[in-house]
């Protein structure tokens, strides 16, 4: 038997490895009100030392059990949820993907492969916290602890990780796993955006948005074409720079209940709902552009459901608070990056390798 | 030999899923561990087999060492449970024998068994002992399974997963603190 093990890291998750390595020097350079800076270095490194060993897998073997140890160590965080509930949904989504990946592996009648490929997909949404799998919140417990930390840092490279090798493993269902990323993706920005919106609960409604713009990365994942990966890599990169430094700063002036108009939160607002010039933009043209060339009328569907951005971003722009200080010169940062992005997305899609 | 290792590994897995219980839940990671462990065995790849072994058995043993010794098999209201763990044996056996075909049918059934029964026994558990336990035998199962691609998987699956197993045990059960 070989023990040797070879190391490499796709482009894609290379270029989403700077992503989460920016969203944590953003934070430690801007943090959170009362949050300590080690106490943000220690858990960014460490989600950032998982999310590079996911990446550097060679097999997606290796992928899924590594996503199973990183589910038990984070579900063995102290948080106001019981292990049971913090373990199960992560859990559950290592024992879908493995009888995805099993049925890849089994020779037989043609239906196989769409069990598989219904396996890898239900696995994914489970690993993201996503419908139908959405993990339990609890808006007190500490974000480190929390469901947030699946869907915007360590989720990004999971996605990636299993969909660009989902692929070769069944090619002959392709067309099935790309149907059933797009409806998946529907779902979510339907059920996301409503529920952002009308939630009574400020941080329920951030953690509803992560779960609308995981429908955009599924959908944009789902179009097989360069378009589609474009876009769910600008949408990630969305989530990992503006999404998640945008939430945590907006923790404690959602405990305080404060809640202002001011220009900064409408322009936060207006990163939130993918408006020009901002990354999300450019994400949005790609997919819509990416949905045209697969069948138009998924494109009308899809530009439809982004209109629901708009409602619940204006809500999150206000949970920011009376932004002051160290906080408003992230925000703003966080903004300019997002629009640097946004007017010229090709460096970063160069890097990815697209 | 490998018939006998795969029904022991869904034992294995349908004890975990009826016990609540120390004794019961180490008997069943135990069994899981000694199946495939003899299944790579049998095909040859013994340092892959002594390392699930190895795996399992920190894990089993850890479990013995402390806490309340009880069995918990099928404490009322099990019906579910138990049919859950005979009609996932049934349907994974159908699947491994049936369905699909080439060699390695032991070794399919009893992937496909304890990776179907370790998902049951995740969605069930409210508490943490069993529900890790679960969690052990799915790194398990998912080294065996590693076995059935074309290509050899290597050590690593196996020596991860017995990590897994072990460390799996070792966690600290700390609960709710907010902020």
């Amino acid at each position: 038997m070989e023990a040797d093990l070879t190391l490499t890291i796709s482009p894609m998750s290379r270029a989403l490895l700077v992503a989460a390595i920016g969203s944590l020097a953003l934070l430690l350079a801007f943090p959170p009100p009362k949050a300590s800076r080690f106490a943000l270095l220690m858990w960014g490194l460490a989600g950032l030392a998982g999310m590079a060993a996911i990446a550097a897998a060679p097999s997606l073997d290796l992928v899924i059990l590594l996503t199973l140890a990183i589910a038990l160590l984070h579900a063995a965080l102290a948080g106001r949820r019981s292990l049971a509930a913090r373990l199960r949904a992560p859990a559950l989504a290592v024992a879908l993907l493995g009888l995805g990946l099993l049925f890849t592996r089994l020779e037989g009648p043609p239906i196989l492969a769409t069990f598989a490929a219904v396996g890898l997909v239900a696995g994914l949404a489970a690993g993201l916290g996503v419908l139908p799998y959405i993990h339990e919140f609890d808006p007190e417990e500490i974000t480190a602890a929390s469901p947030i930390v699946w869907m915007a840092f360590l989720g990004p490279i999971l996605a990636i990780a299993v969909v660009t090798r989902a692929r070769d493993l069944i090619p002959s269902a392709a067309a099935a796993f790309g149907a059933m990323l797009i409806g998946l993706g529907l779902l979510n920005v339907l059920w996301g955006s409503l529920a952002s919106w009308l939630t009574e609960k400020g941080t329920s409604a951030w953690h509803y948005s992560f779960m609308a713009d995981w429908g955009l990365v599924l959908c944009a994942f789902g179009i097989q074409v360069p378009d589609g990966h474009a876009a769910a890599l600008l949408v990630l990169y969305s989530i990992l720079l503006s999404r998640l430094p945008l939430y945590l700063w907006s923790r404690q002036p959602l405990r305080e209940k404060v809640q202002t108009d001011r220009p900064l939160n409408l322009l936060a607002a207006a990163m939130l709902a993918g408006s020009a010039p901002f990354a999300g933009f450019a994400a949005r043209v790609l997919l819509l552009r990416g949905a045209t060339q697969l069948y138009w009328p998924l494109a009308l569907v899809i530009a439809i459901g982004l209109l629901l951005w708009l409602p619940p971003s204006l809500r999150l722009g206000r949970s920011l608070g009376q932004a002051r200080g160290r906080q408003a010169v992230g925000a703003g940062v966080a903004l300019a990056v997002s629009v640097a992005i946004g007017l010229y997305p090709q460096p970063i899609l160069s890097l990815a390798g697209l | 030999m490998t018939v006998a290792a795969a029904v022991a590994a869904w034992a294995g897995a349908a004890l975990i899923v009826l016990a609540d219980g120390r004794r019961g839940l180490a008997a069943g990671i135990a069994l899981i561990a000694a199946g495939f462990a003899v299944l790579a065995w049998t095909a040859g790849d013994w340092f892959a087999g002594a390392a699930v072994l190895a795996g399992g058995a920190v894990c089993a043993i850890q479990l013995l060492r402390s806490g309340r010794q009880d069995w918990g098999l099928m404490p009322p209201g099990s019906t579910a449970r138990l049919i859950s763990a005979m009609v996932g044996g049934i349907l994974s056996l159908w699947v491994a024998a049936s369905v699909t075909i080439g060699h390695g049918i032991p070794l399919r059934f009893a992937s496909l068994s304890v990776l179907v029964l370790m998902a049951a026994r995740l969605l069930q558990g409210q508490k943490a002992l069993p529900v890790l336990t679960a969690a052990a035998g799915l790194a398990l199962a998912l080294a065996g399974a590693s076995a059935l691609g074309r290509t050899s998987p290597g050590l690593a699956p196996y020596l991860l997963a017995a990590v897994i197993a072990a460390g799996a045990s070792f966690l600290p059960v700390a609960e709710s603190r907010g902020g």
